[in-house]
C-alpha cells in the first residue's frame, strides 16, 4: 500500500505524512470494506483538490485494478475473476503462504504487515509495482472476513462507484495542466490580495482606548481605526502585437477578460514585443502614456505583463534595437524593463508560451526570466503568480495605506 | 456508530453517503465543494436531522476574522460596566467570563451534546480566517486569547464545511479536512431530486424539461443554471399550467433559470462587444 501512496507522490499530488498515518488508522478501522469502498477513502484522505482527481483517479486504476494508464481500464471484476490473478491467489494458497483460513480472517495486523511485504515484493519484482493485481509479491486483498478488516476481491463492490468513475474521467478539466476556462481561473485570481486600511474608522482598537480612557481619569473614550480591507491596484501590461503571439490570442483573451471583470481597479497598458520608454493606452498604440507617470504608481500596485517575452536578441540589448521604424530609443530594452522592475517590487511576467519550451524557444525568455518571475498561462503558473505578488506585495500595502 | 443515512425529502448519492459516514468515524471536518446548487449545504442539515445531533450554523462572511466564529468578548460592554456600574444585570466587572459571547464553534465544542456545525461558504472568507480556525479543525479546540485559556470540545463536532470554489482555500486548512467536491448531478439522478419535490408532475413533462435544461446548461453561460434554479423553474412551468417547457428561444420562464443580464443578452441572441 506504501507503493500506492508513493505512486501518488510521483504522479504530483502531495502526500504529508499525516495522511498515511490517517490512512492506516481508517484501514485498521474497517472503513475500507471493499474496492469502493477504498476508492473514496484514499479520494479522501489523499485528495484534496480537484485538480488532482484525475490523476488519482489514474494512480489508483493502475495500481489496483492493474490498469494501463494509457488505456482505458477493463472492468476490474473480471481482472479479479481473471487468469493471472487468480493463478496467483491459486499459488499463495497451494503453496501454504496464504491458507484459506488466512484468506477468510485477515484481520488488520496481518493486513498491515502485508502491506510492507508488498512494498519490498514490488520494490524488485515489478518495476515500482505498476501492476498491483496479479502480478507477484503478496497481496493483502483476502476476503472481508467476519472482522471487516480485509478488501473484498470476491463478489461485488458496493456501487461499482471507483470502476465507473474511474472509467469516465470525469475530472480531467481540473487537472494542473488543463487549459484555463472562465471558471477555474476566477477561482485563483480571487485570491489575489491587498490589505490595506480603507473605509469609515468602525473598528475599536482596544489598546488606545484604554491608554486614552486612564489619560481621561477614567472617562471613557473610544478610539477606532480603519479596517483592513482588500484594495487592490492593479496594472496590466499586455503585449498585444507581432506574429508570435497570435497563437496565443484566445488564451490571453481568456486571462486578460477575467482580470478585468474580477477587479475594480485594473489600468491596462499596450506594448510591442518590447518596453522602450512608453506605453499605450490603446489597443492600437497611437496614445502614449508618460514613462514617468506610469512609473509614479504606488510601490503596492500590482503589475502582471502578459507576452511571449520572445524577440530577437537585439530587440532587448541592443541600442536603436526596437523593430518598430519610427522609434528611434537610443537606450536598450533591457534597460526599460529594469526600470519598470524597479518601479513596480510586486510584478510577475506571464507568459502564454508552455514553460517546458520556454528554453529552446527564445534565448530571451531565459534573460527576462531572470528580472521578472515568469509564470506560463496554466492554472499552476497563475496560481504561482498570484502567490508571487501576495507575498512581494504585502509588505508595500502597510507603508503605503 | 453513527450511521448516516438519507431521508425521504432529501436524495443522497450513495456514494456521498458513504464519504459523510467516513468523515464521521475518522473524525474529521468533511470540506464539500461544487457549484452552488449541489446540496452542499443541505447535506449538513439533513445529517442532522437523520443522527437528530442540534446544528450550529456559521455563514461566513468576508469580514470574518475567524475568531468570532469561537467567542467574542465583548470590550464595550465591560468598560461600559466599568465606569457606569454593571447596575441589575447580574454581570461582575472583575469576572471576564461574563464578558464572553461564544459563537457556533464555541457553543458546538461547550455544549454536552454531539453537535453538527456547518462553516457555510468558508470560502468567502481570507486566507488568515481559515488559518485563524485551524485549531478547530485539528484538534477542535480554540484559545481564548484576552486570557489565554483554551476550549477544548467536550464532544468533537461534526463539522461540516461547505465552499463554492470561489476562492482558492489555504493549503494548510485544506490538509485539515476531508474534501470532498461534489458532481453536478446527471439527469437520472435530477430526475430523481426534481421527483422528490413534485411528485405529482407526469414523466414526459420533466424529461422534457431536463432535456432543455442539460442542453442550456451546456452552452457555456456566465452562470449556469444549477439544482436550485431547475427546481423553481420546474415548479413555475408546473403551477402556471404549461403543457411544454419549451424549446430554443421559446423556452418559458427563463427568467428563473438564467440569472445574469449578460447571459440573458445571449440566450435571446444578443451579444455584448467584445472587450479585448
Amino acid at each position: 500500500m506504501i507503493g500506492f501512496i508513493y505512486q501518488l507522490r510521483d504522479a504530483g499530488i502531495p502526500i504529508s505524512a499525516q495522511y498515511i498515518l490517517e490512512f492506516y488508522r481508517a484501514l485498521k478501522g474497517g472503513l475500507a470494506p471493499d474496492m469502493d469502498r477504498l476508492f473514496l477513502l484514499a479520494r479522501l484522505i489523499f485528495v484534496k483538490r480537484v485538480e488532482h482527481y484525475d490523476l488519482f483517479e489514474q494512480v489508483f486504476g493502475a495500481f489496483f485494478l492493474g490498469a494501463d494508464p494509457a488505456q482505458s481500464v477493463a472492468r476490474w471484476e473480471e481482472l479479479l475473476a481473471g487468469k493471472p490473478f487468480q493463478e496467483w491467489l491459486r499459488q499463495e494458497i497451494e503453496s501454504g503462504r496464504l491458507s484459506s483460513k488466512e484468506l477468510q480472517e485477515f484481520d488488520t495486523e496481518e493486513l498491515l504487515a502485508k502491506f510492507w511485504e508488498t512494498v519490498l515484493a514490488q520494490k524488485e519484482a515489478h518495476h515500482g509495482g505498476r501492476k498491483w493485481v496479479g502480478t507477484g509479491g503478496s497481496s493483502p486483498f483476502g476476503h472481508s472476513g467476519a472482522g471487516g478488516g480485509g478488501i473484498r476481491v470476491y463478489g461485488r463492490g458496493l456501487h461499482g462507484t471507483a470502476q465507473k468513475v474511474i472509467e469516465k474521467r470525469g475530472f480531467v478539466d481540473y487537472s494542473d495542466k488543463a487549459t484555463l476556462t472562465a471558471t477555474n481561473l476566477g477561482q485563483v485570481l480571487t485570491s489575489l490580495r491587498s490589505l490595506r486600511p480603507t473605509g469609515p474608522e468602525a473598528e475599536l482598537d482596544v489598546d488606545e482606548t484604554i491608554a486614552k480612557t486612564a489619560r481621561n481619569a477614567g472617562e471613557i473614550e473610544f478610539i477606532f481605526r480603519r479596517e483592513l480591507r482588500n484594495r487592490l491596484r492593479l496594472v496590466v501590461l499586455l503585449d498585444n502585437g507581432g506574429y508570435s503571439m497570435m497563437p496565443y490570442v484566445s488564451l490571453v483573451k481568456t486571462v486578460f477578460n477575467k482580470i478585468r471583470g474580477l477587479f475594480r481597479d485594473v489600468n491596462t497598458y499596450y506594448f510591442h514585443n518590447c518596453i522602450y520608454g512608453t506605453v499605450y493606452r490603446d489597443i492600437q498604440r497611437t496614445q502614449p502614456l508618460k514613462w514617468e507617470t506610469f512609473l509614479g504608481e504606488s510601490k503596492s500596485t500590482r503589475l502582471i505583463l502578459i507576452g511571449d517575452a520572445d524577440m530577437a536578441p537585439a530587440e532587448l540589448m541592443a541600442a536603436f534595437g526596437s523593430i518598430e521604424f519610427y522609434n528611434n530609443e537610443r537606450r536598450p530594452g533591457w534597460e526599460w524593463l529594469k526600470e519598470l522592475r524597479h518601479a513596480f517590487p510586486a510584478s510577475v511576467w506571464l507568459n502564454p508560451i508552455p514553460r517546458e519550451r520556454w528554453e529552446w524557444h527564445s534565448p530571451t525568455i531565459t534573460q527576462i526570466g531572470r528580472l521578472f518571475h515568469m509564470e506560463d498561462l496554466t492554472l499552476a503558473g497563475i496560481k504561482n503568480a498570484v502567490e508571487h505578488l501576495n507575498v512581494q506585495g504585502s509588505a508595500f500595502d502597510k507603508v503605503m495605506g | 456508530m453513527n450511521q448516516f443515512e438519507g431521508s425521504e425529502r432529501y436524495y443522497l448519492n450513495p456514494e456521498l453517503k458513504e464519504i459523510v459516514n467516513i468523515a464521521i468515524a475518522m473524525e474529521k471536518p468533511l470540506l464539500l465543494t461544487g457549484e452552488a446548487g449541489t446540496g452542499k449545504t443541505q447535506l449538513a442539515y439533513e445529517v442532522s436531522r437523520t443522527l437528530g445531533f442540534t446544528m450550529e450554523e456559521a455563514r461566513c462572511k468576508s469580514t470574518f476574522k475567524g475568531e468570532e466564529l469561537c467567542y467574542v468578548y465583548d470590550t464595550v460592554l465591560r468598560l461600559n460596566d466599568s465606569r457606569f456600574g454593571s447596575g441589575e444585570t447580574g454581570r461582575d466587572v472583575n469576572n471576564i467570563w461574563d464578558y464572553l459571547r461564544f459563537g457556533p464553534i464555541g457553543r458546538a465544542f461547550l455544549s454536552d451534546d454531539r453537535r453538527v456545525l456547518l462553516l457555510d461558504e468558508i470560502d468567502k472568507t481570507d486566507s488568515d480566517t481559515q488559518d485563524n480556525l485551524l485549531d478547530v479543525l485539528e484538534d477542535g479546540s480554540f484559545i481564548i486569547r484576552e486570557i489565554n485559556h483554551k476550549v477544548s470540545a467536550r464532544q468533537k463536532p461534526v463539522i461540516i464545511i461547505t465552499s463554492n470554489a470561489k476562492r482558492e482555500l489555504s493549503d494548510p486548512f485544506l490538509r485539515r479536512c476531508f474534501c470532498h467536491y461534489i458532481p453536478f448531478p446527471p439527469p437520472e439522478e435530477m430526475m430523481q431530486i426534481v421527483r422528490l419535490h413534485y411528485p405529482e408532475i407526469p414523466e414526459e413533462f420533466l424529461e422534457a424539461s431536463l432535456t432543455s435544461f442539460y442542453r442550456l446548461r451546456g452552452q457555456g453561460y456566465e452562470k449556469p443554471p444549477a439544482t436550485a434554479e431547475l427546481l423553481d423553474w420546474v415548479g413555475s412551468m408546473w403551477k402556471s399550467g404549461k403543457q411544454s417547457p419549451g424549446a430554443g428561444k421559446e423556452t418559458a420562464h427563463i427568467g428563473t433559470l438564467l440569472k445574469r443580464t449578460q447571459d440573458i443578452l445571449k440566450f435571446k441572441g444578443l451579444r455584448r462587444e467584445s472587450r479585448f
